[in-house]
C-alpha cells in the first residue's frame, strides 16, 4: 500500500472509531433519550474535529470546508433533536 | 443551513403542538395489560421460570402509583414527598414479603417496553426474579412535566412466606393516595391521537437524511465522471456520518425511557 493509501486508511479508521463510539453509546443508552442526545452531540463534535484535522494534515483546509463539516455535524445533531424533542420530550 | 434551522425550530414547534394539542399530535400508544403480562411471562418461560399471575391488588397499586406521578408531576421511583413504591403496594392491601417495581414511559407498544426492561440488567432482574409470583400493571396516558406521555407501572409481589422482607431497593417507587375509583381496571391505552409524534418526526428525519445522502452520492458520481477538481469536504465522510444517524433513527432513537 502506498504512503497515501496508508494515510487514508488511518484517517478512515479514526472516523470509523468515532462513528462506532457514537453507535455503541447511543444504542447502549437506547432507553435514556437525554443521554442519547448527549452522545450524538459528542459524536458530531468529534466528527467535525476529525474532518478539520483531516484536511489540515492534507493542506487543503479552507473556511468553506470547515463550514461544510460544521453544517453536516449540525444536521446530525438537529435530526436527533427534532426526533427526540418533537416526538418524545 | 436552512434544513438545520428547520429541524431545530421544527423540534420546538412540534413539542409545543404536542403539548397543547395532544388530540392532533400526540403519543400514539397501543399497549394492553394482557399483552404486557403475556410478554413478561414469555421472558420468564424462556428462563424456565414459572409465570407471574396477575393480582388485582398489585394492579391497583400500580395505578395508584401512576396517578400519583401525574398528580405530583414526577418521574422517579420515590415521590417528592418521600413515598416509596411499597407505600402504594401496602395501600392497595397487598401484604408482600417481596416486592419490586419497574417504570417505563414514552413507549408505543408493549413489546418495546418489555424489550427495554429486558435490555436493562436491573429491570431484567425484576422481570426474571424467582422471588416474585404475582404482578400488576397500570398503563396510563397523561401529562408529565408539561408533556403528554404514556406511563407503564409494573408492580411485582409475593405474599408467600419468606425468610425476611426482601424488597428490591433498586426498583423502589412511590405514589400518593389519590382518588382511585378508576384504578382498579386499566385495560389498555390505545391510539387516541391524529398523528403519532414519534412516527412523524422519525419519518421526516429519515426522508431528510435520505435526500442528503442521495445528493452526496450523486455528487460523487458526477464529479468523478466529469473529472471536476474542487476543494470541498469529502462526500464519503458525510455519507458515513449521515448513515450513522440513519441507523440510529432506525434502531435506537425515540424508544421511550425506563427507570
Amino acid at each position: 500500500m502506498s504512503t497515501e493509501g496508508k494515510k487514508h486508511t488511518g484517517y478512515y479508521i479514526g472516523l470509523l472509531a468515532i462513528l462506532g463510539f457514537g453507535l455503541f453509546m447511543t444504542f447502549g443508552f437506547s432507553y435514556g433519550a437525554r443521554w442519547q442526545m448527549f452522545f450524538i452531540f459528542l459524536t458530531a463534535f468529534f466528527y467535525i474535529i476529525w474532518g478539520i484535522l483531516h484536511h489540515l494534515i492534507d493542506h487543503d483546509l479552507t473556511l468553506k470546508i470547515v463550514i461544510e463539516y460544521i453544517l453536516i455535524g449540525s444536521l446530525g445533531i438537529t435530526v436527533a433533536f427534532f426526533l427526540l424533542k418533537g416526538g418524545l420530550f | 443551513m436552512f434544513v438545520v434551522l428547520f429541524l431545530f425550530l421544527g423540534g420546538f414547534f412540534l413539542s409545543i403542538v404536542r403539548t397543547n394539542y395532544p388530540s392532533i399530535l400526540g403519543v400514539a400508544a397501543d399497549i394492553s395489560i394482557e399483552r404486557l403480562i403475556m410478554l413478561t411471562n414469555i421472558e420468564r418461560q424462556k428462563q424456565g421460570l414459572p409465570p407471574l399471575i396477575e393480582n388485582s391488588q398489585l394492579s391497583i397499586a400500580a395505578s395508584l402509583k401512576a396517578n400519583d406521578m401525574f398528580v405530583q408531576n414526577y418521574w422517579a421511583h420515590n415521590s417528592p414527598d418521600g413515598k416509596t413504591p411499597w407505600y402504594f403496594i401496602r395501600e392497595a392491601g397487598y401484604n408482600y414479603t417481596y416486592a419490586g417495581e419497574n417504570l417505563a414511559k414514552g413507549f408505543e407498544t408493549a413489546e418495546e417496553a418489555v424489550k427495554a426492561w429486558m435490555a436493562s440488567p436491573k429491570h431484567r432482574t425484576n422481570v426474571l426474579s424467582e422471588n416474585f409470583n404475582e404482578v400488576g400493571f397500570a398503563v396510563k396516558k397523561g401529562r408529565l412535566n408539561g408533556e403528554e406521555t404514556v406511563l407503564i407501572v409494573e408492580a411485582f409481589g409475593n405474599q408467600g412466606t419468606a425468610p425476611s422482607i426482601a424488597v428490591n431497593r433498586e426498583r423502589q417507587e412511590v405514589f400518593s393516595v389519590s382518588d382511585n375509583e378508576e384504578t382498579a381496571s386499566f385495560p389498555s391505552v390505545s391510539k387516541q391521537t391524529l398523528i403519532g409524534s414519534l412516527s412523524l418526526t422519525s419519518n421526516i428525519s429519515k426522508i431528510i437524511l435520505s435526500v442528503f445522502m442521495l445528493t452526496l452520492i450523486l455528487d460523487i458520481l458526477v464529479v468523478k465522471r466529469k473529472k471536476i477538481i474542487r476543494f470541498v469536504g469529502h462526500n464519503l465522510d458525510h455519507i458515513f456520518f449521515l448513515g450513522l444517524m440513519f441507523i440510529l433513527i432506525m434502531g435506537a432513537l425515540g424508544k421511550g425511557v425506563i427507570i
